[in-house]
């Protein structure tokens, strides 16, 4: 496999799919070192990140990658170069991967015109987080018990389909596994032509149930979306749209991309439950974003996975 | 620069195919231009100069009554010397530039230095649409009455739109008592807090939409104000097929003319998937079903006409996601070619249609221009129906490259313009092989 960028799951395939994670477990599992020896990781962080940018910044770390932070606070991107200078200047300074987040959807594709290295997007805007729903899918599966056992299986995804990129990259990613999507959503948090995924829109957490979701995987709602003009209120959201103890049943499993609004998109008493795969996510982070960035950079050649 | 109306020289265009549907011409002949006017048209005209033309159409000048040529404010994306240029090259032997410059075009005193410089500078004819109101801020109306006497031609909210009702009422209102028409930029803010069209590609990629109600809740507005007052009112941009239906509904209840784009008529809001930061415009790109019901309202006459939108940006400015790029295309140079490759060489619309939709219909707006009647201005425009071209940023004239036709090939191109009788354009530079 030569070197590739991750600007979307748009287009994944399933069995490309299969084999990032079976590279992801291949890390996990130690079985694999010092796929990055030598490289540079840059991760150019345009809009604020915690998990992301710690996650991404182990991964790279761990397979022996020398790592350039950037962000936007002490930067040259807080003082305004603009995205195509940055990327340009990383890729003179010979980066090898440039690991991007950015608070406008395209932002990594753009990138990827100005650099030879591959990009990898951390998310863009409302637009794709390709690994955030890898590791989705890696944790799912470990859940499971392996990928091929993802097919069939039904995910309701919940909240505010709207803004999210995790949703972008998450149908198409579950969708390849063969698993069937649901949104549960009201209409002000969907994108005015979600008919255009041809997926199913049911009105609460109670329906997502009866229509038989095996996984409620939550979005986040972000704060100034709690009230106003497009929720009326956090009660009202976390009535119909929030997954409480009463719907963990018959094996049910929870997620959410995080940081979770306890009590908004999930009860406090579910979040840590056995039924959520919330730290199982977090921890996929690290071993799915090593493998990524040892498939972008062409390194997985190397790898006897 | 260009001396208009001022030419002694006669010059007799020999052998073109003419047309112009607003002066009932349609056939192979030749036309005869004396002291910047067209002074005959007939057989076996003969002259001091002549200008052989077998095989090319020559058209009425086309009028673009919304451009922005930046001046003043931003003399890096546009100037009044290049602007003219590209609409020179585009066959425009007419033009109304928007007043969202900066300064805003607000004060008599910015309307007549531009008509110093436009005098000095413009290769064709340019007028001044001033701003509706102070500031486009859409809340103290302008010095309509001392904005005419300095020279402009109209007042526009273009950029912007007006956001309350009660202000366009009453800017309709002075501006009519002023004797001033509006050119009038439908937007409703409320609903507009996208960058593209809210639709299919918006919702699959994650970019902010706009709602088309964002347009058709402000040209309803506007266009119930227009029959009200009595103001003659423009509609520009019209995008979308609601839109196009409520000025038809107002057509004979309203003084009211519309136009719309050649990029709302030739492309889709599919290009949102591309995420490139060159196809934001606004309004949006829309869908389809808008731009066939678009060109079906122009091909009727419902939209009286076709103006540009002309809105050069720097490369800085839409090299750059589809978020926080500047919206706007260049429309001059690639606006003939688009719609006579798209619209007429389909079968979508006639010929006679589209050169009174760039010229004739637009030319009686503005007042002068867009007609090939003896004893009118000798504005034409020489055309190459059969020439296929590519767009191609190097060879834009405009001093921005944002087309959204770049890379695209094209058929018919503009080969010679000529503004009082003045060759303004000539595309081989050999005098358009004029002889005498």
């Amino acid at each position: 496999m030569g070197i590739k960028s991750f600007l979307s799951l748009e287009d994944a395939g399933r069995e490309e799919l299969r084999e990032i994670l079976t590279l992801a477990r291949a890390h996990a599992e130690g079985r694999v070192a010092n796929t990055l020896a030598g490289k540079t990781v840059c991760l150019a962080f345009f809009e604020a990140s915690t998990r992301t940018a710690v996650s991404f910044d182990l991964a790279a770390r761990r397979c022996g990658a020398d790592v350039i932070s950037l962000s936007d606070k002490g930067s040259s991107i807080s003082k305004g170069e603009s995205l195509v200078d940055t990327v340009v200047t990383l890729d003179c300074l010979g980066a090898d991967a440039v690991v991007l987040r950015h608070p406008a959807a395209g932002a990594a594709a753009l990138a990827s015109r100005y650099t030879s290295a591959p990009v990898i997007n951390a998310g863009d805007g409302c637009g794709q987080h390709p690994t955030q729903a890898l590791l989705d899918l890696y944790a799912l599966s470990e859940a499971v018990g392996g990928f091929d056992r993802l097919a069939g299986r039904r995910v309701a995804v919940i909240g505010d389909v709207l803004h999210s990129r995790v949703a972008r990259s998450v149908i198409p990613a579950f969708t390849k596994a063969g698993m069937e999507i649901s949104l549960v959503a009201p209409r002000t948090l969907l994108p005015s032509d979600a008919g255009a995924w041809g997926l199913p829109v049911l009105p609460s957490v109670d329906y997502a149930l009866d229509w038989g979701a095996d996984v409620l995987y939550t979005l986040r709602l972000q704060k100034e979306r709690m009230t106003g003009a497009r929720v009326p209120s956090v009660g009202e959201y976390a009535r119909f749209y929030g997954v409480s103890r009463r719907h963990l049943r018959g094996g049910t499993l929870v997620m959410h991309p995080g940081p979770v609004n306890r009590g908004v998109e999930i009860s406090g008493d579910v979040v840590l439950d056995a039924a959520s795969l919330i730290p199982n996510q977090v921890a996929a982070g690290i071993a799915v974003r090593s493998a990524v960035l040892t498939v972008a950079t062409g390194a997985a050649d190397r790898v006897a996975a | 620069m260009i001396r208009k109306n001022a030419g002694t020289n006669e010059l007799v265009v020999r052998r073109a195919r003419v047309l112009d549907p607003g002066a009932g011409l349609d056939g192979v002949m030749d036309v005869r231009l004396s002291d910047g006017r067209v002074s005959e048209v007939g057989d076996n005209l003969r002259g001091g100069r002549e200008l052989e033309a077998d095989g090319l159409h020559l058209f009425p000048g086309f009028v673009d009554v919304h451009a922005h040529w930046r001046t003043p404010g931003r003399e890096d994306e546009e100037t009044i010397e290049s602007g003219s240029a590209s609409a020179a090259a585009g066959g425009f032997t007419g033009v109304v530039m928007m007043p969202n410059t900066d300064p805003i075009v607000d004060s008599p005193v910015i309307v007549s230095g531009l008509a110093r410089r436009i005098e000095r500078e413009s290769r064709v004819r340019a007028q001044i649409s001033a701003a509706l109101h102070v500031g486009l801020r859409g809340e103290r109306l302008t010095e309509m009455r001392l904005l005419k006497e300095a020279g402009a031609l109209c007042v526009s909210d273009d950029g912007l739109g007006t956001a309350s009702a009660g202000v366009l009422r009453n800017g309709m209102m002075y501006a009519r008592s002023a004797g001033l028409p509006l050119i009038l930029h439908c937007e409703d803010h409320t609903l507009a807090t996208g960058v593209v069209h809210d639709g299919v590609a918006a919702s699959l990629a994650g970019i902010p939409g706009s709602p088309a109600s964002a347009e058709d809740v402000a040209t309803a507005t506007a266009l119930i104000l227009a029959a009200e007052t009595g103001a003659t009112t423009h509609i520009t941009h019209v995008s979308t097929t609601l839109s196009a239906a409520l000025v038809a509904f107002f057509k004979d209840r309203a003084d009211v003319t519309a136009d719309t784009t050649p990029h709302h008529l030739t492309l889709t809001d599919d290009l949102v998937s591309t995420l490139e930061g060159l196809y934001r415009v606004n309004p949006p790109l829309r869908p389809d079903a808008d731009r066939s019901g678009v060109g079906e309202a122009l091909r009727d006459g419902v939209l009286d006409f076709v103006a540009t939108d002309h809105a050069p940006h720097a490369s800085e400015e839409k090299e750059l996601p589809l978020e926080e790029a500047a919206p706007g295309f260049l429309g001059h140079e690639t606006a003939f070619a688009a719609l006579y490759t798209e619209l007429v060489l389909p079968g979508k619309l006639t010929l006679a249609r589209l050169v009174e939709a760039m010229g004739c219909a637009p030319g009686r707006w503005v007042g002068e221009g867009g007609s090939l009647a003896v004893g009118g201005p000798a504005d034409l425009v020489l055309v190459d129906l059969s020439e296929r071209w590519t767009v191609d940023a190097g060879t834009m004239i405009s001093r921005s490259s944002n087309s959204p036709y770049l890379g695209r090939t094209l058929t018919g191109r503009v080969v010679g313009t000529i503004v009082g009788g003045e060759v303004v354009y000539d595309r081989t530079g050999a005098q358009l092989g004029t002889r005498g």
